[in-house]
């Protein structure tokens, strides 16, 4: 790997107006006054540095610093994705379900999955596939026993594994169990399982899902290849790999609103509500770190994922990145 | 009308292309050139393309191999060696196995994504990969015709090959016809309770241009193996007449209960005739008009004479 400066001098890489520090010769962004501050200069020459928002912190720091912002956020979680997208994630996600359009029997790996958004999609979609196909064998039925049809009524059947049709994993216990309170809440009990596990090394075994997504956590990730190389690993021949995470907004217009939209007052909601500004304002600053849309595509691609494309949401705001193992 | 308002504008793009085509008369080269780019493209021995000589005419169809022997995905895949263009002609190969093997599921779930993710399972991989196709029902069935295409034009070369070797007589044109859209309609045969619900989705916008292609090529192969080799308006007539009665038989075939569709087969006898008494009574509407036209020529000219004749005196 190159050595660190040349790892900082990558990672200082930001997409609008820079400006050159003085001190170290890095571009860093020419900010507002009142975010200024949060751009931090530190660089450690033993130990390999990454970013943290626009801090830079030792890797082993990033890793516990993301566990405490979450830790923080879990119970906020959810409120909170609603207060700062206006209820558009649950569009967002949905458009992920349809992108992926299960067929039942398939076993789905929910990484990040944290509170379970996704999950509790998944299943919704497979029962309604289900109850289709159970429609549509009926009708074709011409002439079926009471015994035959009253067994295709029955609800939630097809399981794989013992009743298992999707995994969440998440490495913050606290946001597994939210998510946990929300399944028993909403009535998803079976079909699902709750494992702690770190994206970079999943406790999982190869070739064993159909379906891998990670949605709004693969930027949280401190080794992005080695989470896609895991993904790769733990997805059957065929299986399929889906990301859904913020990307950069290309229209200029659109990209302005939605800069101001975030720094100014995406932490002072954080604050208003959940009582945490440097949470938030890690979350939008995590954001801007993020490769774009054709950079993360190249990189899916070095992981051995074939077939990748990206579709883009709500102008580039959110990009839902596919791509097989096959 | 507007069948053959489109017909008339595909056979302008395709006598562009035909004539770039037959312009090489050896077959046998073309088919080795083609193989050359192929095997080029894709080192791995087990997925020994191309075929025999006919089916290389068609650009279109080159990519169709034949079953392959290895049902598990080759380890080419996941090898990350080879250049970019053998990873895209794998997907590609990967893509017609798959969609070959989704037939085989299609009477029992129609043509959708489920007949796809069940094909794809029987080849070892996930469900899930049905999900490579973005138009799934709509790249299915022009799988399933182009595969039936070639077998036609495969089938109709060997015919010509046993006529040109002196081994069968020349069918003539209306028996030629009968035979080969008889041939093509017979493949619908397995599929025939379901092909209504495909018709409909190849009506879908997307799915209009590549099926219009398919069709045009399926109809200047007959017409070439019927031996059509003109190079005036007589080329599209013909091109639009065999359009409309391969249509139009299709149609009839899909309401046909009678056993081994003979009404379809009867109705399709019915129109060849038409057809060709129609083409006959063209030439004779012709000739009889040029002979009307001299008649009332010369007519007019005995008169002037008769005329004249009367003035000179």
């Amino acid at each position: 790997m190159a050595s660190s400066g040349g790892v900082a001098r990558t990672l200082c890489r930001l997409y609008y107006r820079f400006s050159v520090c003085r001190q170290c010769q890095r571009q860093v962004p020419n900010l507002s006054k009142t975010n200024r501050f949060a751009v931090s200069t530190r660089l450690y020459s033993e130990q390999r540095s990454t970013h943290f928002g626009f801090e830079t912190v030792s890797e082993d720091e990033k890793t516990e610093k993301v566990y405490k912002v979450f830790e923080n956020v879990a119970q906020k979680y959810d409120v909170m994705n609603d207060a700062m997208s206006l209820g558009i994630h649950r569009l967002w996600k949905d458009a992920l379900m349809h992108l992926m359009s299960p067929t039942p029997g398939t076993l789905l790996l929910d990484v990040a999955g944290g509170t379970g958004d996704i999950s509790f999609r998944f299943l919704d979609y497979i029962r309604f596939r289900q109850d289709r196909e159970a429609r549509r064998d009926t009708l074709s039925r011409q002439s079926a026993s009471w015994q035959e049809i009253t067994e295709a009524y029955q609800p939630g059947q097809s399981d794989t594994q013992g009743g298992v049709q999707a995994v969440v994993c998440d490495i913050n216990k606290e946001m597994l169990k939210v998510g946990r309170q929300r399944a028993a809440d909403r009535g998803y009990g079976t079909g699902l399982s709750w494992v702690v596990g770190n994206a970079e090394e999943l406790p999982f075994d190869n070739d064993k899902f159909d379906f891998y997504t990670i949605a709004f956590g693969i930027r949280n990730v401190t080794h992005i290849d080695q989470a896609l190389q895991e993904a790769h690993r733990v997805l059957k021949p065929g299986g399929r790999f889906l990301c859904l995470e913020f990307s950069r907004v290309s229209n200029p217009l659109l990209s302005r609103v939605y800069d101001a939209y975030s720094f100014q007052l995406i932490p002072v909601l954080g604050e208003v509500i959940a009582g945490d500004w440097k949470s938030y304002q890690y979350l939008v600053e995590s954001i801007r770190r993020f490769p774009d849309q054709e950079e993360f595509k190249a990189m899916i691609e070095d992981a051995g994922f074939f077939k990748v494309q990206f579709h883009n949401l709500t102008g580039g705001v959110v990009a839902i990145h596919s791509g097989f193992k096959l | 009308m507007a069948a053959l308002l489109r017909a008339l504008k595909v056979g302008q793009v395709l006598r562009a292309l035909r004539a770039a085509q037959r312009s090489q008369c050896d077959e046998v080269k073309r088919t080795f050139q083609t193989a050359a780019v192929l095997r080029r493209v894709t080192d791995d021995p087990k997925q020994e393309q191309v075929p025999p000589s006919s089916s290389s005419f068609h650009q279109h169809y080159q990519s169709t191999p034949p079953d392959s022997e290895s049902s598990r995905p080759n380890t080419s895949y996941a090898d990350q060696g080879g250049e970019q263009a053998e990873d895209y002609e794998t997907e590609e190969q990967l893509q017609i196995r798959i969609l070959t093997a989704a037939l085989e599921f299609v009477p029992k779930h129609g043509w959708s994504v489920e007949a796809i993710a069940e094909g794809a399972q029987t080849l070892g991989l996930s469900p899930s990969a049905a999900g490579i196709f973005s138009n799934g029902t709509g790249d299915l069935i022009l799988h399933f015709i182009a595969q039936c295409n070639s077998n036609l034009s495969e089938k109709l070369a060997e015919q010509h090959k046993l006529v040109q070797l002196g081994q069968t007589e020349p069918k003539k044109t209306d028996e030629f016809l009968r035979d080969a859209v008889e041939a093509r309609l017979r493949m619908l045969i397995p599929y025939i309770e379901i092909w209504p619900q495909a018709m409909s989705i190849l009506l879908l916008p997307h799915n209009i241009p590549e099926s219009l292609k398919h069709l045009s090529i399926l109809v200047d192969d007959i017409w070439y193996y019927a031996g059509d080799r003109s190079s005036d308006l007589n080329w599209y007539t013909r091109r639009a007449a065999l359009t409309g009665i391969y249509n139009t038989t299709e149609l009839v075939m899909l309401q046909d209960s009678s056993p081994d569709f003979e009404e379809t087969w009867k109705f399709l006898e019915n129109r060849v005739k038409d057809v060709m008494n129609m083409a006959n009574t063209a030439k004779q509407v012709q000739s009889t008009g040029e002979a009307v036209a001299q008649g009332i020529m010369g007519a007019a000219i005995t008169l002037k004479n008769l005329t004249e004749v009367n003035q000179r005196r």
